[in-house]
């Protein structure tokens, strides 16, 4: 049954000095399913993604994709897999950051292209039509020649996308994906999250935007100071008994 | 006339010269200084601070004499005519490397995290990294004071005089001393200032082509 779980995280624990941040995170993902993760700033969001994508070395707990041990929790300590394993188990796995990271000396399409030729090793013309494909999907087929400088935030945002899925990912994952954007910016990206929910993309999604994690998520983890308070379908969460659960749902929905 | 024209035209050929093999050295030697700086080792970054304290807080006259007469000081070793422009190419070298690795450091290190991150999970290696996404955009940004110390090399490369190199300035002080004139001095200024209005431009040029993006 648990070959099912796309990625699993189990009792990730993580520490900054003396500060605790997350004190004992589970999570599965299975496949196709989109899991949002919502939560006051602060409580450990962000650094539970960092961890899963490995960006930042979890203390102690297990991370698991197919099935693929990336680390493993052995006297209390994470233990990591070797170098190669490593990066064959990212591949599992795309992250799209608050702020987009896209590479600015390169043109939209060579952001697109670049890290399959280069890392995956797919020929030239073949991920050129692909990302072409992609730009196509997102709706940006006139800025393949752009640079990120002359793109609005969502333009870069959704090229930040396709960069990703270039790669063919399992999973998404979104850190906070329209933070970093203006108001009337938010909806062309929200849209292309929602389009790859309706197509079964498996996503992870750390958001500030309730009613969209609402709509869009199979499930919704409620994460503060460091732990899994609540985790359920949306309407579950959103009818929760938790003082603390409604209290964060009511402030942010005002 | 036509002597004295053709020895400082000799001269030019050397400053020219002293000029392009000290960044043909300098520029790479720099960034593996400037790694040295950044290295976790703390024994490493430890000696690589000496070595730029020194180059940067001492005078590169005194440095030139320092690799000139070294061998023979140090080692006993008899110095032979042809080490001296060779003296001049390793003082300049190791001199310019110290203030290109600082340089470097700062425009590797004023690149934002987030490019380290995106690169690492999209796969990248750390060398693919380096040399495909940040060292890129380190050479736009640390352009303009690289050209500064280019500038400032070429009317550098006049120090070599101390050790009686047969540059420009020695050249042009000779004549002068000779013919009682300084005409031969306003001809060596006026090649300096040349000189550095081309390098100007030409590193002008490499900012523009940089320039398609921010």
């Amino acid at each position: 049954m648990e070959e099912n779980n796309l990625l699993r995280i189990e009792h990730m624990k993580k520490h900054f000095g003396e500060t605790a941040v997350l004190h004992d995170i589970s999570l599965k993902v299975d496949k196709g399913e989109v899991v949002s993760v919502i939560g006051p700033s602060g409580s450990g969001k962000s650094t539970l993604l960092r961890c899963a994508t490995l960006l930042t070395e979890m203390d102690d707990g297990n991370l698991i994709y197919e099935g693929r041990k990336a680390a493993y929790s052995e006297g209390g300590r994470s233990v990591y897999a070797c170098k190669d394993e490593l990066k064959e188990i990212k591949r599992s796995f795309g992250l799209v950051f608050q702020n987009f990271n896209l590479f600015p000396h390169y043109s939209v399409l060579q952001n697109i292209t670049d890290a399959p030729v280069s890392v995956v090793g797919m020929g030239r013309e073949e991920a050129t039509a692909k990302a072409r494909e992609l730009l196509n999907m997102l709706g940006l087929s006139d800025k393949e020649d752009a640079y990120p400088c002359e793109l609005s935030g969502g333009q870069q945002q959704r090229v930040a996308i396709a960069r990703a899925l270039a790669l063919e990912p399992k999973l998404l994952f979104f850190d906070e994906p329209t933070s970093a954007l203006d108001p009337e910016l938010t909806g062309e990206v929200l849209a292309v999250i929602r389009r790859l929910a309706k197509e079964h993309m498996t996503m992870v999604i750390v958001t500030h935007e309730m009613d969209f994690a609402r709509e869009v998520s199979d499930r919704i983890l409620f994460i503060e100071k460091g732990y899994v308070i609540e985790e359920g379908t949306p309407d579950q969460l959103f009818a929760s008994e938790n003082p603390r659960v409604r209290e964060f749902i009511g402030r942010i929905r005002r | 006339m036509t002597t004295t024209f053709s020895q400082l035209l000799s001269g030019m050929v050397v400053s020219v010269e002293i000029f392009l093999l000290t960044l043909l050295f300098s520029l790479p030697l720099g960034l593996l200084v400037a790694f040295g700086r950044m290295s976790k080792n703390r024994i490493l970054q430890g000696f690589v601070k000496v070595y730029i304290a020194i180059m940067r807080g001492t005078p590169l006259m005194l440095q030139l004499i320092v690799v000139y007469f070294a061998p023979f000081y140090v080692f006993g070793v008899k110095i032979s005519q042809s080490y001296r422009f060779v003296a001049v190419i390793i003082a300049f070298s190791i001199n310019y490397a110290a203030y290109f690795a600082e340089i470097y450091r700062a425009g590797i290190e004023s690149i934002p995290i987030g490019q380290y991150e995106a690169a690492a999970v999209l796969g990248y290696s750390k060398s693919q990294t380096f040399f495909k996404i940040i060292f890129p955009q380190v050479i736009k940004r640390i352009l303009p004071p690289v050209t500064n110390e280019t500038i400032t090399l070429v009317k550098d490369t006049s120090l070599a005089f101390v050790i009686a190199v047969a540059e420009m300035f020695t050249i042009a002080k000779q004549i002068s001393a000779k013919q009682a004139s300084v005409s031969a001095l306003m001809v060596a200024g006026l090649f300096y200032f040349v000189f550095n209005y081309v390098v100007a431009y030409i590193m002008e040029m490499f900012e523009k082509k940089l320039s398609y993006y921010r």
